[in-house]
């Protein structure tokens, strides 16, 4: 992240909108939306300042409740269209957001191979374990054997360890948060967006409405800050254990960071040395040095 | 216009390309205009495969099917390729003690071909050359039919080796050995060229896809993520291999859909990005192109055709994704479908395409095909003065900023439907790029007034666009003309044709033929083809006794799009489907076949009816 220094430091009531929020009762998202506009505030970013980027589903209809340079695209595709402008501009900072139907179906490629490159970017994953917003399908994240609305009879699949492939893909950022606390998501947002590379935040989040496995009171029996317990995120193995094992208790917060790993953008040659931004070198070029060659 | 063409063939991989690239480099420095086309199985190694060059003193930019010179680097060659010999022909072959069957030795006798054995082993033996350098051998031998200098040759080879003594030593040492090599059945034979012209010395030697490369640099992109799939991918790679001195971002995506997903973000956050497809790739940056029109975010896609339905003929050419372009992805939105011909305008469209999306806030989609994006033509160097970099109505003064209000980006009032645009990381109000249908400000609406209002903003932009457009070029008897002096007076057109990419250079070629130069045949060229402009081909079409469409595909996309937009009906069709582009002397003969029909049926009415009144 690179942030210009302010004079004037944000209000919260700057990300207010006008827009009035849709959520379900009880819903996860308010939460996670209120520990973004204050992860943002306390770092002193300005909604003109930020790109937020949400996919489709029901954390996708947030994107009209916060102010902020937004876009809400296709089902799955947000994290390369939040690379692209990440890419283009690294001086903004990008925080792209998608669902966990989205990000372990349809976008399951583009989140492989945004965690392989390492994009500058945070990825917030708002996990309910189910297709909310097209009224409470199994996702690939749902646990095989639970009845789902078109699967009556519960899903024949596996059920996809979603932290399993997270962790095979070589992570230098993997936290968990809980939609019931806003102080923990909070932090672990500031350290995502603070984050030099792929930043893995994996919301567990109550869908009060299709989600009657994992629900609020579940999630909030079983949830821990492994920090608070003395979790040092450079501890791999730790990382990866507190990471897939959640029958009993699920550990939360800074699950694994390594911050020795350059970006994507930093890992570009012809990008090395240069201070302008890709937005800032639009301009017409003489290209006949290139050509000689061709003479 | 005098032509002579040469064909190398062989396996892919035996070095036919190399041995045109050294060739057309060293012609074109004496004062030739060469047009280089290749003709490959999709594989890497094996095949057979072909590099024909076309050699003129005047602009030339097709291919004749006929040959002068048969280089044939194995025997597949000897048995495929011997019926493309013109009269008088060279077959120049490397296949010791090869007996041609009873049908071609009639051939040799009738067309009174010179057939020569170039024993390259015997002379890789003599030099303690590897077979590496049978190439150089082949190289200097034609370099010595074609009666050119061997130093110029020396000179283009040796700029290959200079830092590497050993090799340039043996190198010269083949060129002096296969220039100076004379058949002793044959004698020394020679090929005439025409007297040369040396403007075309300091020309290019490039293809449609460097040609494209270099104009989308010079348009200011800065960023280009693209997924490999023929005939795109020369464009990918040659940005990539500019990308050093360029420093443009260049990301090889996972997919396609990856690939225009990175691009929107970048054109969104405010840069030049740029991808390429083809096909079936295209269809998976479909949804992307919907998306754009939503948000309304510039984007300029390339959309490199090859044959299909499915993955078609991969390392072939087609102008069959006309219709795609114009109609695929979900909604109704405006777009542009732009059309390059040639290397001259796969440069001067780039930054074309980027004005048009930035200054209307749609996606444009820059068509070229297999044939264009892998010829080689001989270029003039291009004019970098005179494209401008046109942002619309992009906002950047930081004052100007101050003063915008979010319900500015998406104001459904705005004049023609392009409202005012700013980049995220502005210190100004923000608003939301919304997927959904939205309001002023980019959040979700669904309002029956609102929806009809932003739907008739977005839509609004294609009238301004269409006028906007610039008319189709028209030439007469190979001639540049202006459209509007033929609208109104200019006299009866004996035959009119109409087509678009690129098609049209060898149309030139056929107009400037002896056959039918000084005739009243007109060819109306469209480059811009959605929205469709048909105002000029309207009057152009009453003034003249025929009129025939000219498209390698199956339906006549053009001219199903003409009749959509005009009620215009044409059904006379000179149509390509098999893959290859067309050849000169096959459109040529089409072309007087007409012509000649046309000087017959003087009484008759034209051939072409107005679909409104049609039966």
């Amino acid at each position: 992240m690179n942030i210009a220094l302010q004079t004037r430091s944000p209000a919260l009531s700057e990300y207010y909108s006008e827009t009035k929020c849709i959520w379900c009762d009880g819903c996860g998202n308010y939460g996670i939306w209120t520990a973004v506009k204050y992860a943002l505030v306390e770092l002193n970013l300005h909604p003109w300042q930020v790109c937020l980027c949400y996919d489709v589903g029901c954390h996708g209809n947030g994107s009209d409740k916060i102010e902020g340079y937004r876009f809400h695209g296709l089902h799955g595709r947000v994290i390369p269209f939040a690379a692209g402008a990440k890419l283009a501009n690294m001086k903004v900072p990008v925080i792209a957001f998608g669902g966990d139907g989205a990000t372990f179906s349809e976008g399951i490629g583009h989140l492989i191979h945004g965690l392989r490159s390492n994009y500058p970017i945070t990825f917030v994953l708002h996990n309910n374990a189910n297709y909310g917003l097209t009224t409470g399908q199994a996702s690939s994240l749902t646990p095989q054997g639970q009845p789902m609305n078109t699967s009556p009879n519960g899903i024949p699949e596996h059920t996809l360890a979603s932290m399993d492939l997270i962790f095979s893909l070589n992570p230098t950022f993997v936290a968990r948060g809980f939609s019931g606390d806003i102080k923990l998501m909070t932090r672990i947002l500031k350290a995502a967006i603070q984050h030099r590379g792929f930043a893995f935040v994996d919301m567990l989040q109550a869908c009060p409405t299709y989600n009657h496995f994992a629900t609020h009171e579940y999630l909030l029996d079983k949830y821990f800050d492994a920090n608070a317990e003395g979790h040092d995120p450079s501890n791999l193995q730790q990382a990866k254990a507190f990471a897939t094992r959640v029958q009993d208790r699920i550990a939360c917060g800074i699950l694994y960071q390594r911050e020795d790993i350059p970006d994507f953008y930093n890992r570009l040659a012809p990008r090395q040395g240069l201070e302008t931004t890709c937005v800032e070198e639009v301009r017409k070029y003489d290209v006949s040095e290139y050509w000689k060659e061709l003479v | 216009m005098p032509r002579i063409s040469l064909k190398m063939v062989g396996a892919s991989g035996q070095g036919i390309n190399s041995i045109g690239a050294i060739i057309a480099k060293g012609l074109k420095r004496s004062g030739y205009c060469v047009f280089g086309y290749r003709e490959y199985p999709s594989l890497i190694k094996g095949g057979h495969a072909s590099y024909q060059l076309d050699v003129s003193n005047q602009r030339i930019c097709s291919t004749e099917t006929k040959v002068n010179v048969l280089v044939a680097l194995n025997h597949h060659g000897l048995e495929l390729n011997m019926e493309e010999l013109k009269q008088g022909g060279i077959v120049l072959h490397v296949t010791p003690g090869w007996q041609f069957p009873e049908h071609h030795r009639k051939l040799i006798a009738e067309r009174s071909l010179h057939v020569i054995y170039f024993p390259v082993d015997d002379m890789l033996n003599r030099l303690g050359a590897g077979a590496i350098l049978s190439n150089v051998l082949l190289t200097a031998f034609v370099w010595s039919m074609l009666d050119q200098d061997i130093d110029a040759l020396k000179s283009l080879v040796g700029a290959k080796f200079a830092k590497k003594k050993a090799l340039l030593e043996l190198n010269m040492r083949c060129i002096d050995e296969g220039y100076s090599f004379v058949d002793s059945e044959q004698g020394t034979i020679s090929v005439a060229l025409p007297p040369p012209d040396k403007g075309f010395a300091s020309h290019l030697l490039i293809t449609g896809s460097q040609a494209m490369g270099l104009g989308a640099v010079h348009a200011g992109v800065r960023l280009y993520a693209g997924y490999p799939m023929t005939p795109s991918s020369p464009l990918l790679s040659f940005i990539a291999e500019l990308e050093n001195k360029t420093h443009v971002v260049v990301k090889q995506a996972e997919d396609e859909i990856t690939a225009a997903q990175i691009v929107s973000g970048a054109m969104y956050m405010g840069t030049r990005a740029l991808t390429a497809t083809s096909g079936v790739g295209f269809d998976l940056m479909s949804e992307t192109l919907s998306l754009n029109a939503m948000i309304e975010n510039p984007t300029v896609f390339v959309l490199a055709q090859r044959p299909g339905p499915a993955t078609g003929l991969p390392t072939w050419t087609a102008q069959g994704g006309l219709l795609q372009a114009t109609s695929c992805s979900a909604g109704e939105f405006t777009r542009c479908v732009i059309s390059v011909s040639n290397s001259q305008d796969a440069f001067d469209l780039m930054p074309v395409a980027f004005n048009l999306a930035e200054q209307y806030q749609i996606s444009v989609i820059v068509l070229t095909d297999k044939q264009i994006a892998e010829a080689l033509y001989t270029q003039h160097p291009y004019d970098l003065e005179s494209a401008d970099i046109d942002r619309g109505r992009l906002v950047v003064d930081p004052e100007k900023l101050k003063f915008l209000k979010s319900s500015d980006r998406f104001d459904p009032h705005a004049k023609g439907g392009v409202s005012l645009r700013w980049l995220p990381g502005s210190d100004a109000a923000t608003y939301c790029a919304q997927g959904d249908e939205h309001n002023s400000i980019g959040a979700v609406e669904e309002s029956s007034l609102n929806t009809r209002l932003q739907m008739e903003k977005r839509l609004r932009k294609f009238d301004g666009l269409k006028a906007g457009l610039p008319a189709p070029d028209l030439s007469i008897g190979g001639r540049s003309a202006k459209t509007i002096d033929w609208m109104d007076a200019g006299g009866e057109i004996e035959l009119l044709a109409i087509g678009w990419g690129s098609t049209g250079d060898v149309f030139q070629d056929v107009m400037c033929s002896d056959e039918l130069r000084g005739r009243r045949i007109a060819y109306l060229h469209y480059t811009y083809l959605w929205p469709l402009r048909t105002q000029e081909l309207q009057v152009l079409a009453k003034r003249s006794k025929r009129i025939v469409l000219v498209e390698q595909n199956y339906q006549g996309q053009l001219g199903m799009l003409i009749r959509m937009s005009c009620g215009l009906d044409i059904p006379d069709k000179i149509l390509k489907y098999d893959g290859r582009p067309f050849f000169y002397d096959e459109l040529l003969s089409s072309v007087m076949e007409r012509c000649a029909v046309t000087s017959e049926s003087e009484e008759k009415s034209p051939r072409f009816v107005y679909a409104d009144t049609a039966s």
